[in-house]
């Protein structure tokens, strides 16, 4: 039994600023958690257990976005305790919707807005960005918050040492599977052709445009959507914003081009 | 000093702590503080159409979810008079009732319980009672399909949205629902007994205010447009900063809330409270079984309460189902023509009150306030670790006081990525109310107020302390009388910290000094003074946070006008660190 414990993968979960979905969502893996933990030696879950070890790691999973200069430190600690790194959710892989404040006077503006002069004595607060922006990161699994049947074939891919296979096209793709009416041709915004699929296209399922929750698929084609938006007669503020609100560092460069174009 | 704490409150949602400072025979300060990273919600949906920021805000929350949702949801429709049918709001009771399911037996068998039966965490328990365990798991995860079907996934569904919902369940699907809940009865009736009767410690009791929404026509319930409070008072919503009175604390990114002046609970506990004897059925006689007096009184009574809770909604949702079954046609989504508009939705997540507040201008938000219930419990998570560490050090068992803490808070059920991880109990350094003074200077010149009888030997230390400060010209210091024929010198200098000076029976050494927040002699009744009565009926909240008392362990209080020696050696100490 001993040395069973010890072929065992160390694995950590850690949350940094988010909804702590992505931990939850590894909760609500019901069935299949007692496996995961059978599987694995899970060294430190905060939300699921008090009795946590901080030591060397095979594999950290890290939740959130980086936002104060405690959560920095405690994510560098992870980064030299561990073999591999995952990004899980969308915060953690593009800054989540907390990121929304690209630029770091208009950031500092909001939180004076929010909690005025008040010097925090606990922890300094830092602008929201993913974790990339601290530390290398091995793999990506987005989502808000990730998808379960993903998370499961993710983890045990790299728990064999294999690196994930996530899917490389836009919500569109799932949706022909689904074999929805594409709202995009009624005049509805829908991000479906510029996020990256993983959720089997939920939202369309129920007759609502894609909000873009995944993050922008690999190579999305954001001018093409921007334009079509356009023509289907949506402000310029309006498409920015929409297509801004959960990808928030990821597509940055995109969006610094169109504000430009704006001017 | 020493600190006992608990950085990481393990088995809570979320990232926060809880910490206790010992100095001696006190605890001088006990901070309840969330690591969670400031995130900027209510600013970073201004500018947002409704319907975006009905996407945007339920990641506020991955447990709490569809609560959020459905209270935004609320306040725009109050916002935009946006009118929906009945099976509208019967279908949002349902997906709201998976979610009190999922997260009330997510809390109670999976994070509660392994501290009751000594255990590190539910997987472990698992060992000695494989079957709970296992049928929780299941209602658990009947709770989480109920939110999959309603909403569309497991967390952050986006189906609910302003004017209805993009699709609704099938006859089947609901029949299923309706059978599945009738055979967890057995089980749900099993978990009430379970949680009702164990044993909780009687540390920490107190009394509180209790406030959620008081949901239409005397019924129990999880949404309404009024709050009540266990005083009997009701707010009606779009007065409920009248509640809230938030404040920012600058240990948490959590703003903390106080009612006239006090800490306030809310949840589980504050609805059973509440609104109890409204229950009916086999919930009515559970309640009429178990509720007595320490539910009023002890915050560890949240998992008992959330227990019933769950019967509640298990009997619950087969009517709802009937009722559902009535309307065959599912009504559109209704559409709106307002661009303008403000608007408050308040409902019950299951950790309690929620209070979403918005301001439409030109279609788009243009203000945003979102108050979550564990920055409401906060003032009251804080006042009873207080009260608990206390008890437990006078009596002697200093070594239990972390571990109780992290009992209380996790009572709570506070879900921390709402605001805000864990205890902490920390030893004061010698001469601890020096620095404590140092900080408290730096928030502001203090107004001294001496407070005592001279004609009692060492209790007219406060007074002799405020007349020598006054003889040295320093303005702005006052004696107990003079308020009482002048009225507080707290009125319109909020921004200044008042300290007061006076005889504190710490039973401690003659002459130990000891400065602590005012708030904290309120909970401790070896402290409280004839003066204090008086002073919190006239204090603002906002004053209350920003008052300290300085007090000095009397060796004698009997009639006599002598000082003692270590009295009087302190008292050249403490002239001396205010006069720096």
């Amino acid at each position: 039994m001993e040395k069973d414990k010890k072929e065992k993968l160390k694995i950590g979960i850690y949350e940094l600023t988010g909804c702590a979905g992505d931990a939850l969502l590894i909760l609500d893996c019901e069935k299949e958690l007692i496996d995961i933990f059978k599987a694995a030696d899970i060294q430190s879950f905060l939300m699921a257990k008090s009795d946590n070890i901080e030591g060397g790691l095979d594999i950290a999973l890290v939740e959130g976005s980086v936002s104060t200069e405690k959560e920095k430190k405690e994510l560098l600690d992870i980064r030299k305790r561990a073999k591999v790194v995952v990004a899980i959710g969308i915060c953690a892989c593009f800054g989540g919707i907390q990121a929304a404040f690209r630029n770091k006077k208009n950031w500092e503006k909001n939180f004076k807005e929010v909690y005025g002069d008040i010097q925090m004595t606990h922890t300094k607060p830092v602008q929201s960005k993913p974790i990339d922006a601290h530390i290398k990161v091995d793999y990506y699994l987005p989502g808000c918050p990730i998808d379960k049947e993903q998370f499961l074939s993710t983890f045990n891919r790299i728990l064999r040492g294999n690196p994930p296979e996530l899917y490389r096209f836009p919500v569109c793709v799932e949706c022909k599977w689904n074999e929805n009416d594409c709202l995009l041709n009624k005049g509805i915004p829908c991000l479906g052709p510029v996020t990256a699929a993983g959720c089997g296209s939920i939202c369309i399922n129920h007759n609502l445009p894609c909000v873009g929750c995944w993050g922008p698929v690999e190579g999305a084609n954001l001018t093409s959507e921007f334009q079509l938006l356009r023509e289907y007669g949506f402000d310029h503020d309006f498409i920015r914003k929409k297509m801004a609100s959960f990808s928030g560092t990821g597509i940055a460069d995109f969006l610094a081009k169109i504000e430009g174009e704006k001017r | 000093m020493k600190k006992i704490s608990v950085e990481h409150l393990a088995r809570v949602e979320g990232n926060g702590g809880i910490s206790a400072t010992i100095d001696g025979k006190v605890v001088t300060e006990v901070k309840f503080t969330i690591y969670e990273g400031p995130r900027l919600i209510e600013r970073l949906t201004v500018g947002k159409t409704p319907e975006e920021d009905v996407n945007l805000v339920p990641r506020i929350c991955a447990i709490c979810t569809l609560s959020h949702k459905y209270a935004a949801i609320r306040a725009m429709e109050n916002a935009l008079s946006v009118k929906v049918s009945p099976k509208i709001h019967l279908f949002r009771e349902l997906m709201h009732l998976g979610e009190m399911i999922e997260s009330h037996s997510l809390h109670i068998y999976y994070l509660a319980l392994p501290d009751y039966v000594g255990f590190p965490n539910a997987i472990a328990m698992a060992s000695q009672f494989e079957l709970e365990v296992k049928i929780a798991l299941e209602m658990k995860e009947f709770g989480n399909h109920i939110m999959k079907k309603a909403s569309g996934r497991y967390i952050h569904g986006e189906n609910p949205v302003i004017g209805g919902f993009g699709k609704f369940l099938t006859k089947e699907e609901l029949l299923w629902i309706k059978s599945r809940a009738v055979q967890f009865m057995p089980f749900v009736l099993k978990t009430v007994s379970l949680f009702c009767e164990l044993d909780y410690p009687d540390c920490p009791e107190d009394n509180t205010i209790y406030a959620c929404c008081n949901p239409p026509q005397n019924k129990y319930g999880f949404a309404g447009d009024e709050i009540i409070l266990s005083t009997g008072e009701t707010i009606n919503k779009k007065d409920y900063l009248g509640l809230t009175n938030e404040f920012v604390v600058s240990h948490s990114y959590a703003k903390h809330s106080r009612y006239k002046g006090n800490p306030y609970s809310v949840g589980a506990l504050a609805r059973v409270n509440n609104l109890g004897k409204r229950l009916k059925g086999e919930a009515g006689k559970m309640y009429g079984k178990y509720f007595g007096p320490r539910w009023k009184r002890n915050p560890l009574f949240n998992n008992a309460a959330q227990a019933l809770e769950i019967l509640y909604t298990f009997e619950r949702i087969p009517r709802l189902v009937d009722e559902l079954l009535k309307y065959p046609e599912d009504p559109p989504v209704v559409k709106y023509k307002a661009k303008e508009g403000k608007g408050t939705g308040i409902v019950e997540a299951p950790r309690g009150l929620l209070i979403h507040s918005y301001e439409i201008t030109e279609g788009l938000v243009s203000h945003t306030d979102i108050i979550t219930p564990t920055a409401q419990n906060a003032e009251d998570i804080e006042r009873y670790c207080y009260i608990a560490a206390q008890k437990l050090l006078e009596n002697g068992e200093e070594d239990k006081i972390r571990d109780r803490m992290d009992l209380v808070v996790r009572a709570f059920d506070p879900c921390i990525s709402c605001s805000a991880h864990m205890a902490e109990v920390k030893k004061a350094l010698p001469d601890d109310w020096k620095e404590k003074l140092k900080e408290v200077k730096k928030k502001g010149t203090p107004i001294y107020v001496g407070v005592g009888k001279r004609t009692h030997s060492d209790d007219g230390l406060g007074i002799e302390l405020a007349l020598k400060l006054r003889n040295r010209g320093m303005s702005d210091v006052w004696l107990e009388y003079e308020i009482a024929q002048r009225g507080g010198p707290w009125k319109n200098k909020h921004h200044r910290p008042l300290v007061f000076l006076d005889a504190v029976d710490f039973r401690e050494e003659p002459g130990k000094v000891v400065l602590l927040p005012l708030h904290h002699v309120f909970s401790n009744t070896n402290l409280s003074h004839k003066l204090l009565p008086f002073i919190s009926a006239e204090m603002h909240y906002e004053r209350l946070n920003n008052s300290y008392i300085l007090g000095i362990q009397p060796e004698c209080t009997k009639e006599g006008s002598k000082i003692s020696k270590p009295v009087r050696l302190s008292m050249v100490k403490v002239l001396e660190q205010i006069k720096n």
